[in-house]
């Protein structure tokens, strides 16, 4: 398993660093730094990354909560409908999303009918789409860590802010939300992580209009077959990543204790 | 008396899940809607009742040979994952090694790492030995993917289980391989089951690295809905997606029956 794992990635992380040849070189990296194309696509992917995992949080941290407080006979219903998509392969959910997004989709009919958008109006091929698409993508990474924190805490913590006189809201505020926090931060950065990487939803909704790292790497190493530039911006993707997952993976050996 | 939730707070839970169930749903519901379309084009609602695509879906190599291709590779890799996995869950709970903790958070590094680095490395692996993209190599892609799933259906239940029931059997004399085949694995097996499910559910469905590692002679299902998505939709793309989502429903029910899912995410 190890080397089935090492060597793919110490491919990618040498073809990086040479030439045709196998001379050490930098100028993968050059070339992408001095091109503002590839910048503003790595600065659209972080921009993008940071749109869906405010996004992601904005509808996972309630809908963690409300899972872990709801009565039981509709927590397990919560539970599938947070894995039902999960575990639907992502071609799949975003062929949905196509149908919905389009020109004369579900989205535009909605909206025209509320007469809140022109003809002629689709999401496909923007930002709005893709950013609507991915949080959907995203969301159970998001609520899934969030909802394991909060299951885990005694609700009699809540209780007693509540006897003391706070209010339902104060105490969510003061209470519920810093007990959440390692839940939201390994959520944001698993979101933020994935959705840095994903070139399936990206490549469909938003298509080559705008591109973004992940999908760049993937045109590079296919249509292209330029290897080594492809590996470089691999690289880079993967240092970005790793910028945000190594601390995700000290979070959570500290929380899950002897669980793995 | 202190109201648990007060009505404003209710009225919010009720309107934001509304929304939610609407949200992560609709994609779903309107791929299996346009699949039961009468017409020829991809419309949510649908123009009318019919399985016709569902029967050209069937019926077609274009779709069935990717559906073979899945489905041999993603037996293969849940029989793996679930060998590896149950082994690796086993050590990690019962022995406490130097180094097991490393070995923990190696093994939860593939869920998090990105998996296009990983196809982008097999695809150049293959190609630098001179195989180019092969069976084995999505093989091993999907197994990184669907081992720490098992690990941790497998862990889960380990968790529970009773150890004196070991030592039990230690005591009346049995030895260390009958004690794993007859007490530790029995043990296990509802979360062996569910990780089997987990494991095929992954490889079935997975993309990225299929995509990386697809030939004219390997393209999995996933990947010939994606090819087609690229340039159009049809009804029968729909048809084909939507056997998929059953399939999928019917492993969460699998799931749920053999262990619960409240174990597996909890």
């Amino acid at each position: 398993m190890l080397v089935a794992f090492v060597v793919p990635v110490g491919q990618v992380l040498w073809l990086s660093v040479v030439t045709e040849d196998g001379q050490f070189t930098l100028a993968h990296f050059a070339r992408l730094f001095e091109d503002s194309y590839y910048l503003r696509l790595i600065g659209r992917t972080l921009r993008l990354s940071l749109l869906i995992t405010l996004g992601c949080l904005l509808l996972g941290w309630p809908l963690a909560y409300i899972t872990t407080r709801i009565h039981p006979r509709f927590r397990l219903w919560l539970l599938i409908l947070i894995v039902l998509p999960l575990m639907t392969s992502v071609v799949i959910r975003t062929f949905g999303w196509v149908v919905i997004l389009g020109r004369g989709g579900v989205m535009a009919s909605v909206l025209q009918w509320l007469e809140l958008a022109p003809r002629n109006f689709g999401l496909l091929f923007t930002e709005s789409g893709l950013v609507i698409s991915m949080v959907q993508v995203l969301l159970p990474f998001m609520t899934l860590p969030i909802l394991g924190v909060l299951a885990k805490h005694d609700p009699s913590i809540e209780e007693a802010a509540r006897t003391n006189g706070a209010g339902f809201f104060r105490s969510l505020w003061h209470v519920v939300i810093p007990l959440s926090l390692p839940g939201v931060i390994s959520g944001s950065l698993l979101a933020f992580a994935l959705s840095a990487s994903s070139f399936i939803t990206p490549n469909l909704i938003a298509g080559v209009r705008l591109p973004v790292l992940a999908s760049s790497i993937y045109r590079q190493a296919t249509s292209t077959l330029d290897w080594h530039f492809a590996a470089a911006q691999a690289v880079v993707l993967l240092i970005i990543v790793l910028a945000i997952v190594f601390p995700y993976l000290l979070i959570i050996r500290r929380q899950a204790g002897n669980q793995w | 008396m202190v109201r648990a939730f007060p009505l404003s707070a209710k009225a919010i839970a009720v309107v934001l899940i509304l929304f939610i169930v609407v949200y992560m749903l609709l994609p779903l519901v309107v791929v299996v809607g346009a699949s039961l379309s009468s017409s020829q084009f991809v419309a949510f609602p649908p123009d009318g009742l019919s399985l016709r695509w569902f029967q050209a879906a069937v019926t077609s190599d274009r779709y069935m040979t990717p559906a073979l291709v899945s489905l041999i590779v993603a037996i293969i890799v849940t029989v793996l994952a679930v060998v590896v996995g149950t082994a690796a869950a086993i050590a990690l709970t019962r022995f406490n090694f130097p180094g097991s903790d490393l070995i923990s958070t190696f093994f939860i590094s593939p869920l998090v790492l990105p998996t296009i680095i990983l196809g982008i490395g097999l695809l150049l692996f293959t190609s630098n030995i001179g195989t180019g993209p092969n069976l084995a190599a999505l093989v091993v892609g999907h197994l990184l993917i669907a081992v720490p799933y098992v690990i941790r259906t497998v862990s889960a239940v380990l968790a529970g289980s009773d150890r004196f029931a070991e030592e039990a059997a230690r005591t009346m004399g049995a030895r260390w391989y009958e004690r794993y085949w007859f007490v530790v694995l029995p043990q296990c097996l509802p979360g062996i089951v569910a990780g089997a499910f987990f494991a095929f559910n992954i490889s079935f469905d997975e993309a990225v690295i299929a995509l990386f590692l697809r030939s004219p002679e390997m393209i999995t299902l996933p990947i010939q809905i994606y090819s087609e998505l690229e340039f159009s939709t049809s009804p029968t793309v729909a048809a084909v997606s939507s056997m998929m989502i059953f399939l999928t429903i019917i492993l969460i029910i699998a799931i749920e029956r053999f262990l619960g899912i409240k174990s597996v995410v909890g």
